[in-house]
Parts: C-alpha cells; sequence; structure tokens
C-alpha cells in the first residue's frame, strides 16, 4: 500500500529525519535524544510514539522488535526504519523548502 | 513509598493507551533512560523526569487512541445519520400541507418512520453499528425534549417518537445487516 501523497506534520518531518540520521539504531529513546539534542525540545516519549505509529500507517517507516537488554528492564527495543515511501516524502518536503527559501536575503543572513 | 506506587499506577494507566505491540518497547525506553539518569543524576530527579514524561504523554497517546478506535468513525456516521433525520421531519412538515393534517399528525409519522428506517440502513452501510448509536441518540434527544421541553405536545406523539423512531432506525440497521450477512 503506498500513500507517498500522505502530507507530512512537522512533528512528523522531525521524527523521520532523526529515524533516517540514526539509521540501523532508531529506537524511541534514540530517536527522542537526538531531537532534543537537534531542537532543544524535551518530547516526551508518547509524543515521538504517537507520531511514530502515524508515520508507519503511512508506510514511511517500518518497525522491528529487537532482542531483550537488561538496563532495559529485559524489555525488547523496537527499530524503526525508514522505507523508499518515507525516503521519498522527505525528498519532496526537503525540493520545497529548498526552492521556497531560495533567494530570501532574510533568511540567508542567519 | 507512595512515589513508587504513584509511578507504578500512572505507568500502567499510560500503557492502557498505547497499542499493545508497542506497549513493551515504550515501557522499555522509559526504564532505560530512567536508569540513565538515576546513574547520571539523583534518584529524586530521576523519579520527577520519569513522571513529567507520563504526563505530557498522555495527550498525546489518548489522542492517538481516539483516532484509532473504531467508535470514532462510527460515533461521526451517527452523527451524520442524526442531522439527516432532523432534516428528513423538516422536510417532511413543510411539504404536508396544514389543510391536510395538523401539526401532530398520524400522516406525518406514517412518512417520517419508513425514511428514518432508510437513514437506519444508510448508517449500518457506512458503518457497523451506527444505526444502533443513532437510536441511542434519539431516544437520548426524545427523553431531553420530554423532560425539559416546554411545547404541549400529545402524549401518543411523544410515546412514538419515543418508541417507534429508535426502532425504525434498528430495523432499517438490522435489515442492512441480514442482507449484509446473505450475500
Amino acid at each position: 500500500m503506498k500513500r507517498r501523497e500522505e502530507p507530512l506534520g512537522s512533528l512528523e518531518h522531525i521524527v523521520l529525519l532523526a529515524v533516517m540520521r540514526l539509521g540501523e539504531d532508531a529506537y524511541g529513546t534514540t530517536i527522542r535524544r537526538e531531537i532534543e539534542n537537534a531542537t532543544g525540545r524535551d518530547l516526551s516519549v508518547g509524543a515521538v510514539y504517537a507520531t511514530l505509529v502515524r508515520l508507519e500507517e503511512k508506510c514511511f517507516i517500518r518497525s522491528s522488535e529487537g532482542e531483550p537488554t537488561a538496563e532495559r528492564g529485559g524489555r525488547a527495543k523496537r527499530f524503526f526504519r525508514m522505507t523508499a515511501d518515507g525516503k521519498g516524502v522527505l525528498q519532496n518536503a526537503h525540493n520545497i523548502l529548498r526552492k521556497l527559501s531560495t533567494g530570501l536575503k532574510d533568511l540567508e543572513a542567519t | 513509598m507512595k512515589q513508587h506506587v504513584a509511578l507504578h499506577v500512572a505507568t500502567w494507566l499510560l500503557l492502557r493507551l498505547v497499542p499493545k505491540d508497542l506497549r513493551e518497547s515504550l515501557l522499555g525506553d522509559l526504564t532505560e533512560e530512567y536508569v540513565w539518569r538515576t546513574n547520571g543524576a539523583s534518584p529524586s530527579a530521576a523519579r520527577s523526569w520519569y513522571l513529567r514524561q507520563i504526563c505530557a504523554s498522555f495527550p498525546h497517546l489518548l489522542w492517538l487512541m481516539i483516532t484509532r478506535s473504531t467508535w470514532f468513525p462510527t460515533l461521526g456516521v451517527a452523527l451524520v445519520a442524526y442531522v439527516a433525520v432532523g432534516v428528513v421531519q423538516v422536510i417532511v412538515y413543510l411539504a404536508i400541507p396544514s389543510s391536510a393534517a395538523p401539526t401532530y399528525s398520524p400522516l406525518g409519522l406514517f412518512v417520517v418512520f419508513p425514511l428514518v428506517s432508510i437513514i437506519g440502513y444508510v448508517a449500518e452501510y457506512f458503518r457497523r453499528r451506527a444505526a444502533l448509536l443513532l437510536s441511542g441518540m434519539m431516544l437520548a434527544a426524545i427523553t431531553a425534549l420530554t423532560l425539559l421541553g416546554t411545547e404541549n405536545v400529545p402524549f401518543w406523539y411523544r410515546l412514538a417518537y419515543f418508541v417507534v423512531g429508535p426502532a425504525a432506525v434498528l430495523m432499517g440497521g438490522a435489515l442492512h445487516s441480514s442482507s449484509a450477512t446473505r450475500s
């Protein structure tokens, strides 16, 4: 089921970028920290998971369960990977932003 | 001790809002960061971080649960059908000239109830159990109007709306369900 035409919300955009940056190591905690480091926003784990669920429903990411670890109280991680649709929608959003911001002197100055 | 109990209760409540397949990983993520913060800072700071996380997560996960639940679209269909019932009533009473029938006449009811039944059928077509929800909404509305309304409406008329209205909707819904089962 391909749903590339689905719009991307601002938090979805940020979470998707974090998943892309983290690659093989993208799971709840690392995604949350990546966003916190980049934006300074202390996102709740619930906000991250709600966004991940929506992104998975839109087929922009897929998830798989990892092995349980002791530091997590014996609970398994759920890893998230970007799909081709996810990459496509990010490229599309990036192209739009680039086109719209080209030539804007106020933005270039900052 | 009380703080630990509060954390357990809050966590348990939060997990009720999370899709089952994500509960373990979400709890694991919280535990992992809690342990990391306990080692790096004071345990009380870690506990307050944990509690803040739980509180801040509630609205997001609650909204996720509402938007993913099956009853939300059903409620939407039932609401639209409820408006349709109101529109049908107005049209029927405008169409029947007052010389042919007074405001509260069996003639109007004989025309309205089959149409209401069709609305129940269509609502059930779009969403399972929408007809049931619609009949409940009609019952509630008629009860409220009976208790709070000041208009002098004949008892038989109210009774007809109280019994036949919701029954007509249910009949329409049941008709759709039985035809769907046969096919």
